[in-house]
């Protein structure tokens, strides 16, 4: 697959990854906090701390600018969406796609109504495990809109409940045969919910944890390590858990991979011939059609294809004209994802054995001081995750249906519009993290007063 | 009679509503800053709820009419991009103000004002799009275009002044400013007077008996507001956004069953079979949801004051 770096569709491309980058930023710290948010109330009222119920305050306030911002954000995506993408909204909207969309805003107003009954009633509830309550109902509202959302990307990779031959016979104009709520169960639907979840909780989680780590070491103020520690106890607890499920659902998600998208499959592992007994590849690059440079494991990559799907001959690119073949740089920011998701692996191993020698790893300078850079990893670990996602199912928009090229709006007009909308976002997110820090900065001041 | 348009419409109604109700609000911080705090009181809980109902409109209409997703799109980009960036605007400048407590350039005071100007200048932008869509003014249907030239005309004009009366004349009812409770007749009939103009500059066929019902709806708030006795009836916020939903709801002539300037038959383009059940079965659990979650809400709304726990 070859795209004139300088032409509108790669523009367009830029423009929308640009965007879902930035949004993704602000969505992983969002279902992160939320909860944490309902964790730390939690703990306050059967703990009766108050260190923990100042610091449950004082984070669902972030929370409203964490949800304002990325609410509005999304809005903005799913308009784009329709500007930069008309054949394929124009399919959403003909067919279970859009089902999956009008779920995701219902869930939006369970989460919306209850946010705002948590933070501008807090204190109107007769009784706490009340208000706690509901708390998680803005965490079953958060989980269920990211749901939704991941069955659509799932429904991208395996498109389902329409006529597919029909529609591409008709030059994209007809959609028949609709079963909108096939949508809701598509073949890879069930692998992706569970890795993009669980990724999505571990990098907020991370990045979020960053943040205490560096005020906790910076902070000389007894009562303000005490909250910053308890933050942290919470965080790495959850970011414990969420690595373990990341490692296990990656797994998941590659035996869907094998199965649903062969192709994908086999740009991800660098399969350039199909095969049995194939290694892992790591760091190499296809030249002349073999795979050369980097390192191999030996049949690590059919043994554990084996163990997650039993499947023991695996694809090769050769197997797929080379027009429909992914960039295969995928197969380098695959080898990212999974080396640095390793050395994430690790530090949460630390962590974990501290955890259980009651070493206190939430206070460790030491474990804090490494927390920092391994939250900037777990950022960029999971950009590439999606960005591996994405760009493997390329050419395709809608895998096996239609192109990007055929859905993208290469209009001059968009150029300009879309450098604002580029530049708007590199204002608004550090913006948005700089205003995190200092709604939290500022209410502890207050509290401590 | 075309349920999926009566659920999409209703959505909007309740969404212009709550984005009227906060543009009132955003006027009065801008000019009247020092009584913030009665303005602030309505606005801070509710403003992500107007963006939650600005989402269902967008995707109960995508759900509702896959065929206009495009040209609609593509005719509106322009105005569409800077309702985004004033939308994030928006949203992000409440957000940050709600909390913030130390003084400096980025203080209180100009992040609500910079939110109130976002949303002004926003809620002009909609009133553009919605002329649009009743009248058809700046719209080339064949070419998919837009141009601000053609939509310059006194149909256009007289819609967004009489629509900006209306909404300064109830903003004294809403936020109970018996200070100005003589201007609310004048102005809110001035306003109503010129919508009903505008509707006939654009098309004679916009005028039908129904129009009646928003009218006399509208006119009945202000009058009750003049009387002490019966001003707490339309002062009680809920009833007043229940009110100014019903008003709009009722304004659906203008766009059904047909829109941009009579060119458009909304039943043509709505979605049927397969979709139509999806969209209903949808909206029926949602409901559900929706009515849960508010029955909630009010019966916590009851007992104590809103405003962000400081």
């Amino acid at each position: 697959m070859s795209v004139d770096p300088g032409s509108m569709l790669s523009f367009v491309r830029f423009l929308f990854a640009f965007t879902i980058g930035s949004h993704i930023l602000l969505v992983s710290t969002s279902i992160s906090l939320i909860l944490l948010v309902s964790i730390t109330e939690f703990l306050a009222i059967c703990k009766h701390d108050p260190t923990y119920d100042a610091l449950a305050r004082k984070l669902s306030k972030v929370f409203v600018i964490s949800f304002g911002v990325g609410t509005a954000s999304g809005i903005v995506m799913a308009v784009e969406l329709v500007g930069l993408f008309p054949s394929f909204m124009t399919l959403v909207a003909s067919t279970g796609a859009m089902a999956l969309l009008y779920a995701e805003v219902s869930a939006f107003f369970v989460e919306v109504l209850a946010l705002v009954l948590y933070v501008y009633y807090w204190n109107s509830f007769r009784g706490r495990y009340s208000h706690w309550a509901v708390s998680l109902f803005i965490v079953i509202g958060t989980l269920a809109s990211a749901v939704f959302i991941t069955m659509v990307n799932a429904w991208m990779n395996t498109p389902n409940g329409f006529d597919v031959s029909a529609f591409i016979g008709s030059g994209f104009k007809t959609v028949t045969d609709v079963e909108p709520f096939a949508a809701f169960l598509t073949s890879s639907a069930a692998a992706q919910i569970f890795h993009v979840l669980v990724t999505t909780l571990f990098a907020g989680t991370m990045v979020i944890g960053a943040y205490f780590a560096y005020w906790f070491v910076k902070s000389g103020n007894a009562e303000e390590k005490a909250m910053y520690s308890r933050a942290l106890k919470i965080l790495g607890a959850m970011a414990i858990v969420t690595i373990i499920l990341s490692g296990i659902s990656g797994s998941e998600e590659m035996g869907s991979l094998l199965v649903n998208q062969p192709l994908k499959y086999a740009a991800l592992d660098g399969n350039v011939v199909p095969g049995t007994n194939l290694p892992d590849r790591f760091f190499g690059s296809v030249v002349n059609g073999s795979y050369v440079g980097g390192f191999s494991v030996p049949g690590m990559q059919a043994l554990l294809a084996k163990f997650e799907t039993g499947v023991t001959t695996l694809p090769g690119l050769s197997q797929f004209p080379a027009n429909t073949w992914p960039p295969l740089f995928v197969n380098t920011t695959f080898n990212v994802m999974t080396v640095g998701g390793l050395a994430l692996g690790l530090f949460m191993f630390v962590f974990f054995i501290s955890f259980a020698r009651k070493r206190r790893p939430y206070e460790s300078r030491r474990l804090l001081y490494i927390w920092i850079p391994a939250a900037i990893l777990a950022v960029m670990v999971y950009q590439l995750g999606w960005a591996t996602d994405e760009v493997g199912r390329q050419p395709w928009i809608v895998y096996n249906v239609m192109t990007v090229a055929q859905a993208a709006n290469t209009s001059d007009a968009l150029l300009i519009p879309g450098i604002v909308i580029v530049l708007f976002y590199l204002a608004v997110i550090p913006t948005t993290f700089y205003f995190y820090s200092r709604i939290f900065q500022g209410s502890k001041k207050e509290a401590t007063a | 009679m075309n349920g999926i348009f009566e659920v999409n419409y209703a959505a909007f109604s309740v969404f212009a509503a709550l984005l009227i109700t906060e543009i009132m609000g955003a006027v009065g911080l801008l000019i009247a800053w020092p009584s913030r705090s009665k303005i602030l009181d309505y606005i801070v809980p509710v403003w992500e709820v107007t963006g939650t109902f600005g989402a269902l409109w967008v995707v109960t209409g995508d759900f509702a009419y896959p065929a206009l997703l495009v040209p609609v799109s593509s005719i509106f980009t322009p105005l569409l991009i800077v309702f985004l960036i004033l939308w994030v605007a928006r949203g992000a400048s409440i957000s940050f103000a709600e909390f913030i407590t130390k003084r400096g350039w980025f203080d209180e005071e100009r992040l609500y004002k910079s939110y109130a100007a976002s949303t002004i200048v926003l809620g002009l932008i909609v009133l553009v799009l919605l002329s649009s869509l009743v009248g058809g003014q700046g719209v080339n249907l064949t070419t998919g275009s837009f141009s601000l030239v053609s939509w310059t005309t006194a149909g256009s004009i007289v819609f967004i002044i009489g629509t900006l009366l209306v909404a300064v004349g109830l903003a004294p009812v809403l936020f109970d400013l018996s200070a100005l409770r003589n201007l609310t007749i004048p102005l809110t009939g001035l306003g109503v007077a010129l919508s009903v103009l505008s509707y006939l500059l654009m098309s004679a066929g916009l005028i039908t008996p129904w129009m009646a019902v928003p009218v006399l709806l509208t006119l009945a708030v202000g009058a009750l507001y003049t009387r002490q006795r019966t001003s707490r009836i339309v002062t009680n916020k809920a009833a007043f956004l229940a009110v100014l939903s019903i008003i709009i709801f009722s304004l659906q002539p203008l766009v059904y069953p047909k829109a941009i300037g009579q060119a458009l038959s909304i039943d043509a383009v709505t979605t049927t079979g397969a979709m139509a059940d999806a969209f209903f079965s949808i909206t029926v659990v949602g409901g559900l949801l929706l009515v849960l979650m508010v029955s909630l809400y009010v019966l916590v709304a009851m007992r104590g004051p809103s405003g962000p726990d400081l």
